[in-house]
């Protein structure tokens, strides 16, 4: 057998007493596609950061192609073929996504600068069409159409942004292409478009690394699958037979909602426990029910927003009455995100009107909103990386003051989510990606709100911890706050929710009772795709 | 008014009653370009003024001593500034932002009190008296110059350094990913910008009679910035219009020559405010961010980096 494309061998890495990467080896051979799975703050992106050089002072033996690139810089580790993505999505904000691909291609670019300066303009407009053309090639690969090729990378939807930075990994001509969770944030069908991406690069011959949650993904695609958990290997195989393992179903999968589809009656597994959680935290001196009260909530009416050039909310009306949970589910790029930052103050619209309980929203201050009883956890998490943890939820109340009670409720948050208080006195950028997100949402809820904006609160989580969101939301809704759910998981979104809107390129397609929206067809077309399982 | 009228209907007269203001605008355009480079590399190096002191120095002391002609003293005071940029750059290269911001300007500071106000040679705090200079015979070379370097940095923006340097002002653990060498593409841009701001230095050096070691304080370097920003750095014709805009503005208005530097901080806010891609660029469609300071922060590309 030929030596492995990349081999890696007692890999470890330590972060202020955390073993994050404690001894792990695995081998890829070309060709492969090998999925890494595990829990959030299993080390998997620390992994991916250790063999591509961005992280430092890491130990241990990385190969590529038989050359060791052990403690090489990252540019260098790129030189020898490994292209990458980040969890994060690192794009160049200001440059168009055409440029950002463009930019990806250094490698491959002549490299004398001299005779770039001072060849004819027409060889080097010809060159620029060609760097071009090829650019437009990759954003076709990855399913982006031409329009989105000139819009700066920042004014792109998540999803889009996604696939530009995997445009942009592929133009460095790579041998191994590592992905760090590309399909979070995307919804089924795009997930499924990405699967089929990942299986032609295959077909190509490319060998990949990838990390993901969504496990029909990585069955369908991976050849072979490893699984961390805490620093450490404990499973490494074929897929089939890393999802029957149950060290993985332990750690990893859960019991019930093997490989993470949506089953609609597991609410109650995470739930029995710590529901008087979530009542003693919001509720205050409210009684704990969920009775809808018409009339008083969120009102939005005929809201138009422009993002620059791009008109991303047309005309939108919505209602969540007091009590309610409502979700809005649409394909990335819809304007879902741009809704939930106009209705918390974040975003102007053009036009329109909105209001929570009488404060009118497009006029009142994002701090007066929050005042007011808004919470809105954005897209992306946005902690504070540099404050510790218990310092990101110390703000989450600020606006409350009275130190005691904010004390008791960040104890009971710490109860409900242990990560939060074993990191208590870490800087929050030393989570990983899942763990912000948990951090978020309870920062949100520190500050005691009556509507509660969630933007994507299961992006970037283990099945296991994405179930324990969702259960959280359910208790929070039951114990009376009123909740308005953007969500990529539709399914799941639509049987917490008493009620949904379809969004479509900033309008509302179908609105109705969640099991209506369930049961339409249209819904089903338009936006999941004909199987809800993929 | 009388200014415009005389620019728009005589020319000739025009230029004949301003031709050190002329010569003045080429060489502080010279000196916006300089500090666009590393702008456009995502650093905000603040050594703009020392650079151009060791570019005066060099030549107007080999001139005077060696009797060195105009173009043999140039060089030598780029050469030497290019060695200094590249020892200094490796190590203070590292810093990001502000940090980088403060070291350079630490540089700056340190020739200026360090050398140039103590040493015999560089005439202490008297200065230097160029009796070679020729004040308007210059003006052709430094707006040659101009032109040159202005073609050059157009060209360099479409070339894959100047692209790397893009990248690099975006997201550096990003570029790095695209085995873009970011320390060494840093400091590409910190030298060059370095012998820019040298050559600009000795040419301005040999239109005066006298080398004046206050010209080549901090906020020397502040003017220079301010020139860039408001021109904007999307481009390399943003701080040349930037730089013959604030420099002629003085003259223009004579109320305004007592007030330079006030006014200056002014229009820096204004357009930041206003226009913070500057005079000279598209419109963005990316939001901005809200407020002077995060404003002007992420023009000068110094917004905190983002956690991974």
């Amino acid at each position: 057998m030929a030596s492995p494309l990349l081999e890696l061998s007692e890999l470890r890495q330590y972060f202020g007493g955390v073993h994050a990467l404690d001894g792990v080896s695995l081998s890829i051979e070309t060709g492969q596609v090998f999925g890494l799975i595990g829990p959030n703050g299993a080390g998997k992106t620390t992994l991916v950061n250790v063999l591509t050089g961005h992280a430092r002072g890491g130990s241990g033996l990385v190969r590529i192609a038989g050359t060791d690139v052990a403690g090489k810089p990252p540019h260098l580790v790129a030189s020898a073929g490994v292209a990458r993505t980040f969890q994060g999505v690192r794009l160049y904000h200001e440059l168009s996504a055409i440029a950002n691909i463009i930019a990806g291609m250094h490698r491959q670019r002549m490299h004398d600068i001299g005779r770039e300066l001072f060849a004819p303009l027409g060889r080097v407009r010809r060159a620029r069409t060609a760097r071009h053309a090829q650019a437009l090639g990759l954003l076709e690969l990855v399913g982006l159409p031409d329009e989105v090729a000139d819009r700066p990378a920042a004014t792109l939807a998540y999803g889009q942004q996604r696939r530009v930075e995997i445009a942009r990994a592929l133009a460095l001509q790579p041998r191994l292409l590592i992905l760090d969770e590309p399909t979070a944030g995307m919804n089924p069908l795009e997930k499924r478009e990405i699967g089929r991406l990942l299986s032609r690069l295959s077909e190509g011959g490319l060998t990949i690394l990838l990390i993901e949650h969504d496990m029909p993904l990585v069955m369908s695609v991976c050849s072979r699958v490893a699984v961390l958990d805490f620093g450490r290997k404990i499973a490494d195989g074929e897929p089939q037979a890393v999802a029957r393992d149950q060290k993985v179903l332990d750690a990893y999968l859960g019991t019930e909602t093997s490989c993470g589809s949506a089953s609609e009656d597991d609410t109650t597994q995470a739930e029995g426990a710590t529901s008087s959680t979530a009542a003693a935290i919001t509720t205050g001196a409210r009684p704990a029910t969920s009775q809808t009260r018409p009339g008083r909530g969120l009102r939005a009416s005929d809201l138009h927003v422009h993002y620059g050039a791009v008109h991303a909310v047309r005309s939108v009306s919505l209602a969540v009455d007091e009590g309610e949970i409502v979700t809005l589910i649409g394909a990335n790029g819809a304007g879902k995100s741009t809704l939930l930052a106009t209705l918390s103050g974040v975003l102007r619209p053009s036009s329109g009107a909105a209001t929570f309980d009488g404060l009118d929203l497009t006029r009142a201050k994002p701090a007066r909103i929050v005042a007011h009883g808004i919470a809105h956890v954005p897209e992306g998490r946005q902690i504070l990386g540099r404050l510790t943890v218990r310092e990101n939820l110390e703000l989450g109340g600020y606006t409350r003051g009275g130190s005691r009670r904010l004390a008791a409720d960040i104890t009971r948050l710490e109860e409900r989510f242990p990560i939060l208080a074993e990191r208590r006195s870490m800087p929050a950028m030393t989570l990983s990606g899942g763990e912000q997100q948990v951090l978020a949402i309870a920062r949100a809820l520190i500050a005691r709100p009556r509507l509660l904006l969630l933007d994507e609160p299961s992006l970037g989580l283990a099945p296991i911890l994405a179930e324990s969101v969702f259960g959280l939301i359910a208790e929070l809704h039951r114990s009376g706050l009123t909740i308005l759910l953007v969500e990529q998981n539709a399914h799941r979104a639509l049987s917490l929710a008493q009620r949904g809107y379809v969004v479509e390129t900033g309008r509302i397609a179908f609105s109705g009772s969640a099991v209506e929206l369930q049961a339409n067809p249209e819904v089903e077309r338009a936006y999941l795709g004909s199987d809800p399982r993929l | 008014m009388g200014f415009f009228i005389q620019l728009l209907t005589d020319p000739v007269g025009f230029y004949n009653a301003h031709e050190l203001l002329v010569a003045q605008c080429g060489v502080n355009a010279l000196l916006a370009i300089s500090i666009w480079l590393t702008l456009y590399a995502g650093q905000l190096a603040l050594a703009t003024a020392g650079f151009m002191a060791v570019g005066a120095y060099t030549s107007v002391l080999l001139a005077i001593h060696q009797h060195t002609s105009l173009v043999a003293g140039t060089v030598s005071g780029c050469a030497l500034a290019a060695v200094i940029a590249a020892l200094i750059g490796l190590p203070v290269l590292r810093l990001r932002g502000v940090f980088l911001a403060i070291a350079t300007i630490g540089f700056g500071e340190a020739l200026r009190f360090g050398v140039i106000l103590n040493w015999p040679l560089t005439g202490e705090g008297q200065g230097l008296t160029n009796l070679g200079a020729n004040p308007t015979g210059g003006i052709l070379p430094v707006w040659i110059s101009v032109a040159a370097l202005a073609y050059l940095g157009w060209r360099i923006t479409r070339t894959r350094l100047g692209q790397a340097w893009a990248a690099i002002r975006e997201d550096e653990l990003a570029a790095a990913a695209s085995a873009i060498d970011v320390r060494a593409h840093k400091l590409v841009a910190f030298v060059l910008s370095a012998v820019i701001a040298a050559y600009a230095g000795a040419l301005d050096a040999h239109l005066n009679f006298f080398v004046d070691p206050t010209e080549y304080g901090f906020d020397r370097t502040v003017q220079v910035l301010v020139f860039a920003v408001l021109g904007g750095i999307g481009s390399v014709a943003g701080p040349i219009v930037g730089a013959v805009a604030l420099t002629a503005l003085p003259e223009a208005a004579r109320w305004a020559s007592d007030y330079r530097d006030v006014l200056y901080g002014a229009i820096l806010m204004v357009v930041v405010v206003f226009r913070p891609q500057g005079l000279i660029a598209r419109r963005r469609q990316t939001r901005r961010p809200d407020g002077l300071w995060p404003r002007l922060r992420s023009r000068l590309g110094l917004a905190a980096t983002r956690a991974q």
